[in-house]
């Protein structure tokens, strides 16, 4: 008891001893997994719009936010928030309630509307087509008609104390719509199905260590640019990459640039989760859309497109083309309006002036050329110019395209996933260089999940196997017990060193767990086996005992420093997460955990 | 302590080694000759003396007085093995066989249920793509099939060949192959190779960093050079085994020859700064002292990979593990026969000199 009561006195006892309750508190275990996190919210969809926010990169595991009910039924499994969300139906209220607050959804219908081959006259706001001057610039638009009314509006008022009333009026102006009958193809709006509510979540966390790749499943990319760029340009590439994959719905994603030995440049992309593959075409792509007129640009994606509209009324399947079969494949054309700036629609302005109308017969006569969409010097689409834009800059552009399928369905959906990338690159423009794939590793999800428990496993009976050759080495358990205990605290300090810097857990992370927990045994039984040694030989004092031990100890502990350190560079840092780990992991080991052992061994055996 | 004075003591302790005298040590320094010179009379006395006869004694006797003819064992396997790397270079013109994430191509990890015939999965794939190289292997855990694993050299970013891949073998097998039950891992030629020579070039700058460093502390050539001969064995001779074994060595495979150099070094400074700073005993006592703590060192970490090894359903843990296990078996020999002799003859002819 007493010789208790000296250790926990040591000053290096209560270093070690801070640095352990630091670490646990840091990892923030929690014995039950409840509730789903949520990783992204699609922007736009039914979540998002009831005010659900994406989840902050930064923010550490623990405190990510999660749904814990949704309607009072209680959400402890992927399976429960599964079983639910594919029984919602369109205009349904649901509550989804998170550990943070509350939200009120309203569940969206996928809608298709086809176009039926007749016609009906109906009431439809007159259009008409006005000049404003936009910095500098005369740009015709294209808004609804107003016509001005006066309305009179009587009032009864009584006069006080008696029966007589009289009538007051009132003259308003108010503005109201004008509409017109229109001669429209009926249509038939059927609803397909249910809206997805925009969420990706998983499994809720336990502790605040973060898992890598290998552990949780997702996509690894790696990508070397077509030829060497700046550090400003890669710098550029990074952001718009993050900036694309954002826009596109992905916000659960890594993306840094990695080097090798030989100066090669990489970028590296990964994204946690589900795997998805439409993220290579994605990052592929570098990009270049262009409207041209002949050899003419007129505008480009990114910086000259303002306004891209994402959300059903002017974005989605074309409702005068609709889907057809051909052949084995159903083909479906999505339509979606762009406003691009009053410079751009000047330029088209000049260039349209310029051409001359093809003489026809119809009503709807056509300039003699087309303004034609390139996407990476690949045509994509080529449309005709009505006469009535000739000389006319304007700014609402409609920007079509197709996608397609062995179904009906699959080509719906196909065609709207082709719409969104489309839509992602016009918003955020070229990179400024083309990248190429070097390297894919898809992990699945299930098999990371596999690893976890498999890892922890193989852990425990590793430990138990260490413990039984300590004690049948040493025996007595007073000199067994401090090391057994002191290996299972390096675990738990290594562990909170990678929650605080937000390490992410992958196999190359654990086999730096591994090297650190066998150098720490190692050590620690040079300690021992020098302090237990001098027991018999007099001739050295407690202090050179433990010298002895500690320049084994540092002379082992730098030349496995040093062996990590060109791991740091090579391989565009694919190994780099190996090399930390282990640094970091010797480094707590020899500078807090060993000192402790050290002194807790020195208070036990002397005598 | 400050930091000043614990360098001080570092520094005194290296002098200590070389001129082998602590500070301390002076007034017990007649008993220390004295012992000497016991040994110098009778040698295999004292090390025999309260040790049992047969094969222990035997090998004691072996240890003692024929430690140089012992030596013949360790120096035996490097040169077999050099020889041995020699002959596969000749043969396939790269000195180790790589993996797919070294030299380019794709590979497939499938967790199966029930065990899948592995012959005739490559036979199948074989006729689907006549012009490409397959190797498909079981993954164990514990003794029974948990999955299977296709090596290929089809290029990943062929994604219409990928696709016919994965149809392939998912109909073979029976299962239907989506997203999310297969991992797969493709790197392009250029990539694997680049890779390659980064992490030979990290293994052999990490080596020399490791032979600076064991010679700061040791400040004398010999017991140095003995220390990085035998890491130099330990993996040279691991290779050699690794190779023979047709394994195929990954990014995680060279970094677990990072990881046993660091084990190697741990064992070999151990014996050194024993053998060179104590004077009571024999050299071969103070040796077997170091032998009980280093063995013990070297015990706790193989029992960990032997169980890792067997329980581990991960291809990049278990190739980790195996490097380690051959590495550390090896180590065992180099350390403790190879390590020990060479300081035995430097101390001997050193005292024939004093």
């Amino acid at each position: 008891m007493h010789k208790l009561k000296k250790i926990i006195k040591s000053v290096r006892v209560i270093i070690f001893l801070v640095f352990l309750v630091l670490a646990i508190l840091t990892i923030h275990p929690s014995f039950k997994s409840e509730g789903v996190a949520i990783r992204n919210v699609v922007t736009n969809s039914s979540a998002s719009l009831a005010g659900i926010e994406k989840p902050m990169k930064t923010a550490s595991p623990m405190n990510r936010e999660k749904i814990i009910s949704i309607d009072s039924k209680k959400i402890v499994t992927m399976l429960d928030y599964e079983t639910i969300v594919k029984v919602l139906k369109p205009d349904q209220e649901v509550l989804v309630k998170t550990n943070k607050k509350s939200y009120k959804l309203k569940i969206k219908p996928i809608v298709n509307v086809t176009v039926l081959g007749e016609t009906e006259l109906v009431e439809v706001p007159k259009m008409t087509t006005v000049v404003e001057t936009v910095n500098g610039t005369s740009v015709t638009k294209t808004i609804p008609e107003v016509k001005k009314i006066t309305e009179v509006i009587n009032h009864t008022k009584y006069i006080f104390g008696t029966n007589e009333s009289y009538i007051e009026q009132e003259v308003v102006e108010k503005e109201v719509p004008v509409t017109e009958l229109k001669e429209v193809n009926k249509t038939l709006t059927e609803i397909i199905g249910t809206e997805d509510i925009g969420l990706t979540v998983y499994q809720a966390p336990t502790s605040n260590i973060r898992k890598g790749l290998d552990l949780q499943g997702g996509t690894r990319v790696l990508l070397t640019p077509a030829k060497e760029i700046s550090p400003e340009d890669m710098e550029i590439l990074l952001a718009n990459l993050d900036q694309r994959l954002n826009v596109y719905g992905i916000s659960d994603v890594s993306i840094k640039d990695a080097s090798d030995l030989s100066g090669n440049q990489y970028v590296v992309v990964e994204i946690a989760g589900a795997n998805e593959d439409e993220v290579k075409e994605l990052l592929a792509k570098q990009g270049k859309f262009d409207a041209k007129i002949g050899n003419e640009t007129v505008f480009r994606g990114g910086t000259d497109v303002n306004f891209v509209c994402r959300s059903s009324d002017c974005a989605g399947i074309d409702p005068t083309q609709g889907c057809g079969k051909n052949g084995d494949m159903w083909y479906c054309r999505f339509m979606f309006s762009i406003s691009i700036s009053p410079e751009a629609a000047k330029k088209q302005a000049d260039i349209t002036g310029k051409l001359s109308i093809v003489p026809s017969e119809s009503t709807d006569r056509y300039l003699n050329q087309t303004i034609d969409f390139y996407l990476d010097d690949q045509q994509v689409d080529s449309l005709n110019i009505g006469e009535s834009l000739k000389g006319k800059p304007s700014t609402d552009i409609a920007i079509s395209g197709s996608g397609s399928g062995i179904s009906r369905q699959e080509a719906i959906f196909n065609s709207l996933e082709n719409m969104k990338r489309l839509q992602t690159i016009l918003i955020t423009g070229s990179l400024p260089v083309k990248l190429n794939i070097v390297k894919t590793d898809s992990i699945s999800p299930v098999l990371g999940k596999e690893f976890v428990k498999n890892a922890i496993t193989i852990a425990i009976f590793s430990l138990v196997a260490v413990v039984i050759i300590i004690m049948i080495r040493y025996r007595k358990p007073i000199i067994a017990t401090p090391m057994i205990i002191m290996m299972f605290s390096e675990i738990v300090l290594l562990m909170g060193v990678a929650a605080l810097i937000g390490w992410n857990l992958d196999l190359a992370a654990i086999a730096g767990i591994i090297i650190t927990i066998g150098t720490a045994v190692n050590d620690q039984v040079i300690i021992t086996d020098e302090t237990l040694r001098g027991e018999r030989a007099q001739y050295h004092n407690w202090k050179d005992k433990i010298k002895n031990a500690f320049f084994i100890i540092m002379s082992a502990y730098f030349t496995l420093l040093v062996s990590m350190i060109p791991l740091l560079f090579a391989g565009a840092g694919l190994l780099k997460g190996f090399a930390l780990t282990t640094i970091i992991g010797l480094s707590v080991g020899v500078f807090i955990t060993r000192p402790a052992y050290a002194a807790i061994v020195e208070i036990l055996l002397k005598e | 302590m400050s930091k000043k004075s614990r360098f001080k003591k570092f520094l005194r302790m290296q002098k200590e080694i070389e001129t082998g005298q602590t500070e301390e040590q002076v007034a017990g320094e007649q008993r220390d000759s004295e012992l000497q010179r016991t040994e110098e009379h009778s040698k295999s006395t004292v090390a025999t003396a309260g040790k049992r006869t047969g094969i222990i004694g035997m090998l004691d006797y072996l240890f003692n007085k024929k430690y140089k003819v012992l030596m013949i064992l360790p120096v035996a396997l490097l040169l077999f093995a050099i020889i041995s790397i020699g002959v596969q270079y000749a043969t396939t013109g790269d000195f180790i066989n790589r993996a797919v994430s070294l030299k380019g191509g794709t590979t497939l990890t499938i967790p199966v249920e029930k065990a899948v015939d592995l012959t005739k999965l490559k036979e199948v794939l074989l006729k689907e793509f006549p012009s490409k190289d397959f190797s498909v292997r079981a993954i164990t855990s514990a003794g029974t099939q948990v999955g299977v694993m296709v090596e290929t050299d089809i290029d990943a970013t062929e994604s219409a060949e990928i696709d016919k891949l994965i149809a392939a073998i998912g109909d073979e097998i029976g299962i239907e192959l989506k997203k999310e039950n297969y991992s797969l891992e493709g790197t392009g030629a250029a990539l694997g190779s680049s890779f390659f020579k980064e992490t030979i070039i990290a293994l052999l700058v990490a080596f020399v960093l490791m032979g600076i460093v064991v010679f700061i502390s040791f400040r004398v050539l010999i017991p140095s050079l003995a220390v990085i001969l035998c890491v130099f064995s330990d993996i040279v001779v691991t290779l050699a085994i690794v190779n023979l074994m047709g394994m195929r060595v990954s990014t995680a495979g060279i970094a677990a020859f990072l990881m046993l150099i660091g084990y190697s070094v741990d064992t070999d400074i151990l014996l050194s700064s024993r053998v060179l700073k104590r004077k009571e005993g024999s050299v071969m006592e103070r040796a077997y002292g170091a032998m009980k703590t280093g063995i013990t060192m070297t015990l706790t970490t193989l029992a960990a990979t032997v169980i890792a090894m067997l329980l581990t359903e991960s291809e990049v843990i278990k190739q980790i593990m195996t490097i380690l296990f051959i590495g550390l078996v090896v180590d065992l020999i180099f350390t403790w026969i190879q390590n020990v002799g060479i300081l035995r003859w430097y101390l001997e002819k050193k005292d024939k000199h004093a």
